[in-house]
């Protein structure tokens, strides 16, 4: 019956080949990708584990650029620098503030956010044009952000002038003369600026929510407060908290908007942690002590990240 | 059951627009007191909409919904008490199956003690009680299902709606749902609205269907009866399977007799037929006949009846039987056969045609005569 | 029965209401920036201060360029400031320049890790600690090691670093692309012969192309907004926009016109970037981990 004539049966030699071609690929598979990765791996040698090394080694050291050595000649200090840090109520504060604004912001976005994604879940005319509007200060430089919240609460600006047309003449604030005052201005100009992130990504978030599960919790009798917070917010629970530690790692790194608008004063009451270490480092040229500083951050955020995406991972 | 004359849901002129675009249009319905009643049609017939509706997640652009002959049209989904079977389930994945089935007593504030117990009392009817406290999303389809079909009646709806809920099954598992949800049925006496494309699930599962197409009712009863005697040619070509043929005749009054004539063909019709159609003011009639009704003409004609000579175009041979194109003209008419009658393609082959079992239309209306 | 519609009436206007304000919030802050860039120097703090300059003008923005070029009574002392020049030209060299290398290492990159998991399953999330971290951090070792290579106020060591730290989104937001691209195609092209090479550049690369324009725009945005960095590793030389911003707003801080001129001019690049990707916004900011 085995006729070999038969068309079927005379596909051997294609298929010698076809697997032929299919190991080599297989084969080249391993040199492509690593040829293709090199650049990378090698911009994260020069920018990352290098630096890394530096740094720690730096932080061991006692070495400040007018020394007139150079940094692998410098006397080792072991821990002294990071003794120190534990004495310099400076560095704690500046954390703290830099937690102060991570919380604060961060919360306050949210909260924002969330009401405004959930307003915008139905139609309402122009609500097209208002999503767009909302997308742009995401976009602006925060050196720009802090420049127009500066000129905003000047003293003799537009928001001390509305404030005296309802409260008096007498209601004219010195925004960046008091401590508290002056804070809050910049954790207001960051609540402008991303307040829209989290707007959009719970926005997008909500949208992309099946529908069936809110109808069926409709049909079994759930008001609007029970769907929310039993079915809506529990389905969203992963895109927010992923909205949430990337905007926490990037609050407490704020820079540039206290660099620009109250340069960390009035004296160093509204110094964060990035702007204090800029200063010992590069303002006052205590290289190694920034650097033991930087190490201390890093570790705690290494930390802080290991519990925070735990759950992201699990959810 | 209940009384059957007691209509448990009304449907009055529905109607529902979508951007201009009519999804239902003007119905008008009675669900009875604890039938099991399917939608049936093809896909974008309304079917769905008007499901929706009356579960409330749809708003009607006109028309009103009772129940209990209680108006509800514009009452929200939350007051209706009326449970909803979803396609694809929405089991809520993030709760266990426990949490899913007490969701609805919860938000009703029902005390916790009761709680347990219904939540208990249904998953035992369903076979849930071992996956209480798995996650809804870790359940297989069977499970999922019945998860679905719990929820709904944990809360003990007024009526069960349920849309399409066997469609994610692969074909053996979906006959076996489809005995499940016959006995739930059953077992619960409740009032069942299903909407389905599958005619066949439509035939077992329901006691009354109503066949739907464009948004518009084409015709509500008994599966046998709309099987047997089809309103118009929109049912009679979209229930049986292979559809049934089509094909255009003239009414001509040969003496006594009637007949019914076109190329090829030539049909006697018995006396009180020949009566009604000659009321008719047009002559022009579409002649419907089931494949299943048609069979190879032995010697001899009958009396009335007709027989006709046609060339075998296709044989799809099934199990136990097969189904025959003809050529007839420029027709295609197809019949079923036993599988022990051998037919090969291009003999050709005489056709009967029994009077008692053909089905006539207006041509103009649509509308059956016979 | 007529109360739910009634309901859903009120529903509606007070969303609109809702969006009119939130409308005004967001844009209040920009409008006011441009006002003042119009404003002559005698209306900059006038009180009170009006939304409408009084007599429009633009000399706010001709000092930036011309600094030489009075600005109503107090020319004199603005040209004290730098021309802003050069910061325009280092950002227009230094930005596209470190966007394109950023884009073509991160696409390499992510075809390599999606398709063949090079480097390792934990590559990708390796990279992502560039962004974990206050750049600050870095900053202390980088200055070290760039002096020792001579590379402090360049454009070069802007490049360098803008390239390492957007990688993280280059890498994370083509990986979503890529792996929108069937597999399957790419075997089929593979069995009719095609290398690696071809296969990556005539088939994945073309399907990925808007998804890559995306990116590129994003880390456009990135870079060009960029103010620490550029701020520690240029003095005079290689100084950027924001750097600029910043010296205006600190060294002659009255000058508000050309300071909110500058502002203005600033965010004109990257506003314009930012709408022609608004669909992936989100997807940007959270490295592809929530995609739209």
């Amino acid at each position: 019956m085995a006729s070999s004539g038969h068309p079927l049966a005379d596909t051997s030699e294609g298929r010698a080949s076809f697997l032929s071609r299919l190991r080599r690929a297989v084969d080249e598979e391993r040199f492509f990708g690593t040829l293709l990765i090199t650049p990378m791996q090698l911009l994260l040698w020069f920018l990352l584990i290098i630096p890394t090394i530096i740094v720690i080694y730096l932080s061991l050291v006692a070495w400040e650029p007018r020394m007139g050595v150079d940094w692998w000649q410098a006397p080792f200090a072991f821990l002294r620098n990071y003794a120190q840090i534990f004495q310099d109520g400076r560095f704690w504060a500046a954390i703290g503030r830099s937690l102060g604004v991570v919380v604060a912001a961060g919360g306050l976005e949210f909260a924002v956010g969330l009401g405004l994604a959930l307003l915008f879940m139905r139609d309402f005319p122009g609500k097209r044009i208002v999503t767009s509007v909302i997308l742009y200060p995401m976009m602006l430089p925060w050196v720009v952000v802090g420049l127009a919240f500066y000129l905003l609460f000047l003293d003799r600006g537009p928001v001390n002038f509305v404030l005296t047309q309802w409260f008096g003449s007498g209601a004219t604030v010195e925004w960046f003369k008091n401590p508290l005052l002056a804070m809050g201005t910049i954790v207001l100009a960051d609540i402008w600026q991303w307040t829209p992130f989290l707007f959009l990504i719970l926005y997008s978030g909500l949208g992309a929510l099946p529908k069936d599960p809110v109808e069926a919790a409709m049909n079994l009798g759930a008001n609007r407060w029970q769907i929310f917070r039993h079915v809506t917010l529990p389905m969203l629970k992963p895109v927010i908290l992923i909205a949430l530690v990337i905007r926490a790692l990037e609050a407490f790194k704020i820079f540039d908007l206290v660099f620009v608008m109250t340069g960390g004063g009035p004296g160093t009451s509204t110094e964060t942690i990035s702007l204090y270490i800029y200063r010992v480092g590069f303002v006052f040229g205590q290289l190694s002590y920034a650097a033991a500083m930087a190490v201390l951050i890093l570790v705690m955020i290494t930390l802080v990240t290991r519990f925070a995406i735990q759950p992201i991972e699990e959810g | 059951m209940a009384n059957p004359e007691a209509s448990i849901i009304r449907l009055e002129g529905l109607r529902k627009e979508f951007d201009g675009v009519l999804a239902v249009q003007g119905l008008d319905l009675r669900v009875r007191e604890g039938e099991f009643l399917c939608f049936l049609g093809p896909s974008g017939c309304g079917k769905t909409t008007t499901l929706r509706m009356i579960a409330g997640l749809e708003t009607p652009t006109a028309g009103e919904i009772y129940l209990r002959e209680k108006k509800i049209t514009r009452l929200p989904p939350q007051e209706r008490n009326v449970g909803f079977m979803f396609q694809n389930y929405a089991l809520f994945w993030h709760m266990s199956v426990f949490d899913n089935l007490a969701f609805g007593l919860r938000v009703r504030r029902t005390a916790p003690g009761q709680i347990d117990r219904r939540v208990r009392e249904v998953a035992d009817m369903l076979e849930l009680a071992q996956v209480l406290d798995v996650r809804a999303a870790k359940l297989d389809l069977s499970a999922m299902q019945r998860v679905a079909m719990a929820r709904t009646l944990a809360v003990d709806p007024d009526v069960l709606l349920l849309d399409e809920p066997l469609n994610n099954f692969r074909p053996g598992l979906r006959e076996r749902m489809r005995g499940e949800l016959k006995r739930w049925q059953h077992q619960l006496g409740r009032t069942m609205v299903y909407v389905t494309h599958d005619q066949e699930e439509a035939m077992t599962l329901g006691d009354r269907i109503l066949v739907m197409n464009e948004g518009r009712s084409e015709q509500l009863g008994a599966p046998r009866y709309i099987y047997e005697h089809p309103a118009n040619l929109f049912v009679a070509g979209f229930i049986g399977r292979p559809a049934m043929n089509f094909l255009e005749v003239e009414f001509k009054r040969e003496g006594e007799a009637g007949l019914l004539q076109r190329d090829g063909l030539r049909l006697r019709l018995p006396r009180d037929l020949t009566a009604a159609l000659e009321s008719l003011p047009s002559s022009r009639l579409v002649l419907g006949l089931r494949p299943q009704h048609l069979r190879i003409a032995e010697n001899g004609t009958a009396r009335e009846g007709g027989v006709f000579r046609a060339v075998v175009d296709l044989v799809l041979p099934l199990a136990r039987k097969q189904v025959v194109d003809l050529k007839l003209g420029d027709e295609l008419i197809k019949m079923v056969l036993p599988a022990d009658r051998p037919l090969l393609v291009d003999d050709a082959v005489s056709v009967a045609i029994d009077a008692d079992r053909i089905h006539l239309f207006d041509r103009d209306t649509g509308r059956a005569i016979r | 029965m007529e109360s739910r519609r009634l309901r859903e009436f009120t529903d509606a206007v007070l969303r609109w209401l809702a969006g009119i304000i939130v409308c005004a919030i967001f844009l209040l802050p920009l409008i006011w920036v441009l006002s003042i860039s119009f404003k002559p120097p005698e209306e900059w703090i006038a009180y009170p201060p009006r939304l409408i300059p009084e007599k429009i003008t633009t000399s706010n923005y001709v000092v930036l360029f011309q600094p030489g070029n009075p600005v109503g009574g107090v020319g004199a002392m603005v040209s004290a400031a730098e021309p802003v020049t050069r910061a325009f030209i280092n950002s227009i060299i230094v930005v596209p320049i470190a966007t394109a290398a950023s884009l073509v290492i991160g696409f390499l990159a992510a075809y390599a890790t999606t398709r063949f998991q090079a480097g390792g399953k934990s590559l990708p999330l390796f990279v992502l600690t560039t962004r974990m971290f206050p750049p600050v951090a870095f900053a202390v070792p980088l200055l070290v090691y760039f002096r020792a290579l001579g590379l402090i106020d360049t454009q070069l060591a802007l490049i360098l670093m803008y390239t390492g730290f957007t990688i993280a989104f280059s890498l994370w937001m083509t990986r979503g692309f890529i792996e929108g691209v069937p597999k399957s195609i790419e075997e089929a092209a593979i069995l009719d012969g095609a290398s690696r090479w071809r296969v990556l550049f005539t088939i994945t690369l073309p399907l990925v192309k808007g998804g890559l324009a995306a990116t590129g725009l994003f880390v456009f945005i990135l870079n060009w907004t960029e103010f620490l960095l550029a701020q520690i590793f240029t003095s005079r030389q290689a100084i950027t926009i924001p750097v600029q911003v910043s010296h205006y707003v600190g060294a002659v801080g009255r000058f508000y016109g050309p300071m909110a001129a500058l502002g203005v001019v600033a965010s004109i690049p990257v506003v314009v970037a930012g709408y022609i990707i608004q669909r992936h916004l989100v997807t940007g900011f959270t490295f592809g981990l929530v995609r739209e």
